[in-house]
């Protein structure tokens, strides 16, 4: 019974990573707390119930439309919202976030209502099992594995390619990298765009596994928040093992204390990583 | 210049006394009113189940007011509802309740939805000595307060499972152990509590007793503790998504009881639609059913309510919704029957209140909570049918596997 508890946080844990991916990547370049994560989030799931039960698209395809679909709405936010204050101190950015957030949501309430929405597709809860006592779910392993996939492909970008290159620059050293010709405004938007398409996917593989309304955004939002500063900023394996701890942690916290507990056992691992760990596990010291 | 500014004031003056007029006229119109005040969740965690309350009670005002409206002393009054939208939240909703009481001075309440938020609201309620009639909350809570002003048209929280472990020990072979996992949330808390009673008192034992967070979605840790208990039944006291979630989890980590029970979910729509053929042979505890067959005092009987319901909305009525026709037929006769507008008479009138209703018969008890028990529902073939005591089809048991269907 432990294996199979552990097997399940390590699989929900593959989903919060992916979860705080995008929001790891914002903050990082940026540092921007993007409050409005969880609507993105929302956003991307949406996206894929309504290509699902309008067109029958299938979720597992219909992740790059939500991806590319959130891709350009954080592009456009950024370039043409976001940038005009990054300049300012965080509470600015903070503030508008949050106003993105609460428009996000009420946009969905008006347009979608608060009905309770499920993608139903066919195999949906699906299994295998190995030996007598573990089950794992073909749909939550699809999602843990397109995780590492995603992050993996974050990793490419950021350190192989020009663009990855102009990002780092960017948040090392502004100044410097806006004499060597790099597109700042530009960089800026392609990486919120990058970050919020992450957000996307994880939306897709949310509404494979859960039922979706527009309120959904928040708890996720903190959620990624708490990885995020788990697993340290600075690195795209830093909501990996941020994401996985907190998986196990809540799974084997919820065994061994009731399931009542899941957030205080979450938000308790917080505040004991701010005091020991500051920099979150991996993250690097200055 | 100088006539720009005469020009002006002019606009200001026409203005002020256009104000006035209508305000004036506002004023006069809203004494030919019966006016009712509610809290609603129209946004939030709660608003789902809230727009039922909301549809059904616009269709009650819309069908009272053109038979005439009520009647109080010789006098038709039209009705008229005053909506707030509570954003599922618990302080906000007793401060619109104060609000309604003061500000629009509305005539009577009507309940919010679910438990935790109708405490405060009847609080309120007690203290501006105006009755309010709930069809929204079930928690005992609510009741043993000893507040004259707290009507409930759901029945006791803590009675809620007592029909379907009933219907348990009545199958053969007898099932011996059960699962409870319920919500942290008073309504849910008082469910869990008499369930566990009336199991034990039914000689079923109790094999897990566990408190799950509202907010989590997740079920899966609960799940492979109930597979390694493996009960024969699954009770579950929640809300709609809790038991999407659960039903769906509960397939995709292959946990197979002999039956699945959930108190709110299966008597709604969205929750068939949303599992499809996995929401099949689920159980469900229900105050009402469409199936039923009473006479009403705003609509004709259950039959005419359920048509017309389906023909506005185009969705299947549930108990939530006759909970809520309930609530202003329990107003209607109990105001005609006090010939007043005044609070206290038409309080008095609620208490001694002996009528049917399209939800039921409504009588309650002096805590003001409804004499009443639940029936036991059934998804069957995508339909929910009521299966105990009585009933259209005859109850499934056990459920087949995850596997085997």
């Amino acid at each position: 019974m432990l294996l199979q508890i552990i097997i399940n946080g390590i699989l929900k844990g593959g989903l919060y990573a992916l979860m705080a991916l995008g929001m790891s990547l914002i903050w990082g370049v940026m540092d921007i707390i993007n409050i409005a994560h969880g609507a993105f989030i929302m956003l991307g799931a949406y996206c894929t119930y309504w290509f699902f039960s309008l067109l029958g698209v299938d979720p597992f395809i219909s992740l790059f439309i939500s991806i590319l679909f959130l891709f350009i709405i954080g592009y456009g936010i950024q370039r043409y919202l976001i940038n005009l204050v990054i300049r300012a101190t965080i509470f600015i950015t903070l503030i508008l976030a949050f106003g993105i957030e609460i428009f996000i949501n009420n946009m969905a309430l008006v347009m979608w209502t608060a009905d309770v929405r499920k993608v139903q597709v066919p195999y949906g809860a699906s299994n295998f099992s190995i030996g007598s006592f573990v089950t794992i779910p073909y749909v939550r392993l699809g999602a843990f594995l397109i995780a590492l996939i995603i992050a993996g492909i974050f990793y490419f970008v950021l350190n192989k390619t020009r663009l990855g290159r102009s990002i780092r620059a960017t948040s090392q050293d502004l100044d410097a990298a806006r004499l060597v010709g790099v597109d700042v405004a530009k960089t800026y938007a392609l990486t919120f765009g990058l970050g919020v398409g992450a957000a996307g996917a994880a939306g897709t593989l949310w509404a494979v596994l859960f039922p979706i309304n527009p309120m959904m955004g928040g708890v996720l939002t903190l959620k990624s928040f708490v990885v995020v500063i788990l697993g340290g900023l600075g690195t795209m394996f830093g909501p990996i093992v941020g994401g996985l701890t907190l998986g196990v942690a809540e799974a084997l916290g919820s065994n061994w204390f009731g399931t009542t507990y899941e957030n205080f056992i979450s938000f308790t691992i917080l505040v004991l990583v701010l005091i020991f760990l500051p920099r979150g596990i991996l993250g690097k010291s200055e | 210049m100088k006539a720009g500014i005469k020009w002006l004031r002019g606009l200001l003056i026409s203005g002020l006394v256009a104000g006035l007029v209508l305000s004036l006229n506002t004023g006069a119109f809203a004494k030919n009113v019966i006016k009712f005040g509610c809290a609603m969740s129209f946004t939030g965690k709660k608003s789902r189940t809230g727009k039922l309350y909301v549809d059904s009670l616009k269709l009650a005002t819309a069908a009272i007011n053109k038979a005439g409206g009520i009647k109080v002393g010789g006098k038709a009054y039209p009705v008229k509802i005053v909506f707030y939208d509570d954003k599922s939240d618990a302080a906000e909703s007793a401060k619109l309740i104060e609000k309604l009481i003061v500000e629009d001075k509305v005539n009577f309440l009507l309940g919010p939805y679910s438990s935790g938020i109708t405490i405060p609201d009847s609080i309120v309620a007690q203290r501006y000595k105006i009755p309010m009639v709930e069809g929204g909350g079930a928690s005992g809570k609510i009741f043993s307060r000893h507040n004259p002003y707290i009507f409930g048209t759901l029945p006791s929280a803590g009675q809620y499972f007592a029909t379907t472990l009933k219907m348990l020990t009545s199958f053969k072979p007898k099932p011996k152990s059960i699962a409870i996992i319920y919500g942290d949330d008073k309504f849910d808390i008082s469910v869990a509590k008499g369930a566990k009673k009336i199991a034990g008192e039914l000689g079923l034992k109790v094999a897990l007793y566990e408190k799950i967070s509202e907010s989590s979605a997740d079920f899966n840790t609960i799940l492979t503790k109930v597979k390694s208990l493996s009960p024969d039944a699954l009770l579950m006291a929640g809300h709609t998504e809790g038991g999407i979630n659960l039903v769906q989890q509960a397939k995709e980590l292959n946990v197979n009881v002999k039956m699945i029970s959930l108190t709110v979910g299966p008597s709604e729509a969205d929750f068939r639609k949303s599992l499809g053929r996995d929401a099949e042979y689920v159980f469900g505890v229900a105050s009402w059913s469409p199936q039923m067959s009473y006479k009403g005092i705003i609509f004709k009987d259950t039959k005419t309510f359920v048509q017309k319901f389906k023909a506005k909305y185009n969705y299947d009525p549930d108990y939530h919704n006759a909970s809520a026709i309930a609530e202003l037929a329990v107003f209607k006769s109990a105001i005609e029957k006090a010939g007043s507008l005044d609070p206290k008479k038409v309080r008095n009138a609620i208490a001694k209140t002996k009528i049917e209703t399209i939800y039921g018969p409504v009588e309650f008890n002096p805590n003001g909570q409804i004499k009443g028990s639940s029936v036991v529902l059934q998804i069957q073939g995508g339909q929910v049918y009521q299966v105990y005591p009585k009933g259209a089809r005859k109850p499934i048991y056990p459920m087949p596997k995850w596997k085997e269907r």
